[in-house]
């Protein structure tokens, strides 16, 4: 009994305070979003009322378009991440299996380049767009379809390398068996390479689906309109606005919003896991 | 199923696919050159003819899979990076967004003076007998009515005109009103200047209502100056966007234009005290946030990895707890988190018992940021470590336990110099990715607390991307330029301490 509590009593103590300090917040969270006061207060531990106001207010009030922000970050989240993936994926494909000239001098500018951060270059993508619109309003400042293209092509450098990543874990010798038999790269790469890649791809598309959701910054420059913004922009009002902050809905709001997400990055840990050491480190 | 990818039918399809793409582009590029955005319709244009080109010639094999994403990547990636060089180098901020026609044209508007008796008139908007824009004009003081246009101006018999309560006139003879709705979907309309007497103007000053102005200043284009008609006095292109008064350079006419003022904005920032005590006070915070931030989330996960690093009961719940940190969209955690440590309501001064006004002392918001950044990146390295740990060969512990080593120096000895060489370019990801953490900052303190009367801009947490990010588009004055300046220097930053990582765990070598 003493060997057992002096190897693992400090083991359990450690990890459950640690789970209580992951816990706290999201408990809060939980609990402020039963109550009807607003307020991220806590009076006690134990839930004191069972309100379901804060979440009939964001189905019913007509000032709050929670659906169509949740709408509009599906939309943009699924658009991105998919026409990333199939974009990046020939890309990512071209650079792992492919000779060719520059093909060293490709990778570094792509890692060069993916160290400018993007909120830097905002500045020059917001005055960009800007002029797009002043000749196509629909994919310029302002539109869905702008914000789109700013994701797709600002994540670009990003998204090959992560995908080359997961391209070089894929064995190569089917690709070279079919070389061999007289295949060329444009078969090779949608016979061979895609049917063994798509659960990869698969998972590159919902990180990057999560990414997207996640956005906040660009997406709250881009999106003026109360119907078109994104979740995340449109609950950062409720708190940070010039208004009364109403912790209520934004805690309903939050929890409805993030569960998609958690389910999505719980059942796929273990790759998300192994992409986030594939991307940067090799071999 | 190869047929599929080789026959007609896939030559059919790439032939649309490229048609539809073509056509798209060639009208995006056609009204692209129509409002002078003749940059962006270039690339257009190019992006035509490089899609065209691979796809239809046998030219490069890798291109065809490269050319979609090359396309993105310039447009999206390259151009704003070149645009930010090229920004740096450039006056560009508020009052001299514009082009220098476009600033002159204003300055000219700008430019005028009314009377000396400031006098309005009440006044009817319609169309003459020839259909010109014009306005009745009921001068009620002296007892005078005319109509004016653009260019002439003509006085009415008051027995010809239809005159209300209020002494103004209301109709005449050969004049149509304009209602209110069309006048507010006509925007050029309120810019007419029409004539009155002596040099000066009526321009309409609102609904019914009227003021007389004279032009006070004139371009000179032969000379590029701007002169004052009345006084003589001369603006002189001051060559940083601006016309400035003969003898005193410091009054300046806005809006000036966009110039290149080349190293101006760079040589701000290392000799000006205002520009460079603040970038120096966050550059310093920003690299003590990112290390410390490093610092406690590696050691925290490492530790957890550790005491669940063998079988124990109840370790998968604790790991699923563990890593909902992680799993919560990291927007939403960050804001609730600004809630928890609100000073009257937040949840932190309720456990405490105490009233700390967290985000308005430095000390305090620096902690929170910590904590919080604490919270968020814990379970990443706790998850990798725990990876980490099971790829030590089991061999050299082992080894090393028979040589009577104890736990203690196996973990100093063994555990820890293997983890620090497998993980350390994480590690120096970590911090990379941490020095621009923009989200945690901005969403968690806005960079405050900031003394924003004195006109800082540089708060308390403000890190170098969150300050940059308040230069230019910040409350108040923002500066393009030099905001580029400093992202420039960031990315140098940034991009060297990440080759220096890269070189060090040789993964560069790798490639080939």
């Amino acid at each position: 009994m003493s060997k057992w509590l002096r190897e693992n009593l400090w083991r359990h103590a450690f990890a459950t305070s640690m789970c209580i300090f992951s816990l706290f917040p999201l408990y809060l969270v939980v609990l402020s979003s039963f109550k009807s006061s607003g307020s991220l207060q806590l009076d006690s531990f134990v839930p004191k009322e069972l309100s379901w106001d804060n979440y009939k207010m964001l189905f019913s009030s007509p000032k709050i378009p929670f659906l169509s922000w949740v709408k509009n970050s599906l939309i943009i989240s699924s658009v991105v991440a998919i026409s990333s993936v199939v974009v990046g994926a020939a890309s990512a494909f071209a650079f792992s299996r492919l000779k060719f000239k520059g093909k060293k001098f490709g990778i570094q500018l792509l890692l060069l380049v993916q160290m400018f951060p993007a909120v830097l270059a905002l500045s020059a993508v917001y005055v960009i767009m800007e002029r797009v619109y002043s000749f196509a309003p629909s994919i310029g400042l302002g539109s869905q379809a702008g914000l789109i293209l700013v994701y797709l092509g600002g994540s670009m450098g990003v998204n090959i390398w992560l995908l080359k990543g997961f391209v070089d874990s894929i064995p190569a010798e089917l690709d070279e068996a079919a070389k061999i038999d007289g295949a060329s790269p444009v078969q090779t790469y949608w016979l061979i390479f895609i049917p063994l890649a798509t659960p990869v791809l698969a998972v590159v598309c919902l990180l990057s689906f999560i990414g997207t959701f996640n956005e906040f910054i660009v997406a709250r420059l881009f999106l003026v309109e109360m119907q078109g913004r994104t979740v995340a922009v449109g609950l950062q009002q409720f708190i940070g606005g010039q208004y009364a902050s109403n912790w209520g809905a934004f805690a309903a709001g939050s929890i409805l919003a993030s569960i998609p997400i958690v389910i999505i990055f719980l059942s796929l840990q273990k790759y998300i896991v192994n992409g986030l050491t594939a991307g940067s480190v090799k071999g | 199923m190869s047929s599929i990818f080789r026959g007609t039918f896939a030559t059919a399809i790439k032939i649309a696919i490229l048609a539809i793409t073509t056509a798209t582009l060639s009208l995006l590029a056609q009204s692209a050159f129509a409002s002078g955005e003749s940059a962006i319709g270039a690339f257009l244009i190019f992006a035509i003819v490089a899609l065209n080109f691979t796809y239809f010639t046998k030219f490069s094999i890798p291109l065809k899979f490269f050319v979609p994403g090359i396309l993105f990547f310039i447009a999206f990636v390259i151009a704003p990076i070149i645009f930010t060089v090229v920004m740096s180098v450039f006056n560009y901020q508020t009052g001299n967004y514009i082009s220098k026609p476009a600033s002159i044209e204003q300055v000219l508007i700008l430019g005028v003076e009314p009377d000396a008796n400031q006098t309005t008139f009440d006044l009817v908007s319609g169309k003459d007998a020839k259909g010109d824009f014009a306005i009745l004009v009921s001068d009620i003081a002296n007892k005078r009515f005319f109509i004016s246009t653009q260019d002439a101006i003509t006085d009415v018999n008051t027995a010809e005109l239809t005159i209300n309560e209020y002494g103004v006139a209301t109709t005449a003879p050969g004049f149509t009103t304009i209602s209110d709705n069309e006048l507010a979907t006509d925007d050029a309309y309120s810019k007419i200047r029409y004539k009155y007497q002596d040099g000066y103007y009526v321009k309409i000053e609102g609904q019914g209502v009227g003021a007389v102005f004279r032009q006070k200043i004139a371009y000179d284009a032969k000379t590029d100056t701007i002169k004052n008609i009345i006084t003589g006095e001369r603006y002189i292109n001051n060559g940083k966007g601006n016309y400035a008064l003969e003898g005193s350079p410091e009054k300046v006419l806005t809006p000036g234009w966009r110039t290149p003022i080349w190293f101006e904005n760079y040589t701000k920032l290392v000799t000006d005290k205002r520009f460079r005590t603040p970038l120096i006070k966050v550059f310093i915070w920003t690299v003590v946030f990112s290390a410390l931030t490093v610092l406690s989330t590696f050691s925290f996960g490492l530790l957890l990895a550790l005491a669940l690093n063998r079988k124990l009961r109840g370790r998968r719940i604790y790991r699923s707890i563990l890593i909902l940190p992680y799993a919560m969209p990291s927007i939403m955690s960050i804001l609730i988190w600004g809630g928890m440590f609100d000073s009257e309501f937040g949840a932190i001064n309720n456990i405490l018992h105490t009233h700390i006004a967290w985000f308005s002392s430095a000390t305090f918001a620096r902690a929170a940021v910590l904590l919080v950044n604490l919270w968020l990146g814990f379970p990443y390295f706790y998850l990798i470590c725990s990876g980490s740990l099971q790829a030590i060969p089991s061999e050299l512990l082992e080894a090393a336990a028979i040589d009577g080593a104890n736990p203690r120096q196996i973990f100093r000895g063994i555990t820890l110099p293997l983890l620090l060489q497998i993980l350390s370019p994480l590690l120096i990801a970590s911090f990379a990715y941490n020095f621009n953490n923009f989200n945690l900052i901005y969403l968690l303190t806005g960079g405050g607390p900031r003394n924003s009367l004195d006109g800082e801009v540089a708060g308390a947490t403000d890190i170098l991307i969150s300050y940059t990010y308040q230069i230019a588009f910040g409350r108040g004055m923002n500066d393009f330029g030099l905001a580029s300046a400093i992202s420039v220097i960031i990315f140098l930053l940034v991009a060297s301490i990440s080759f220096y990582g890269l070189r060090k765990s040789k993964v560069m070598e790798t490639f080939g």
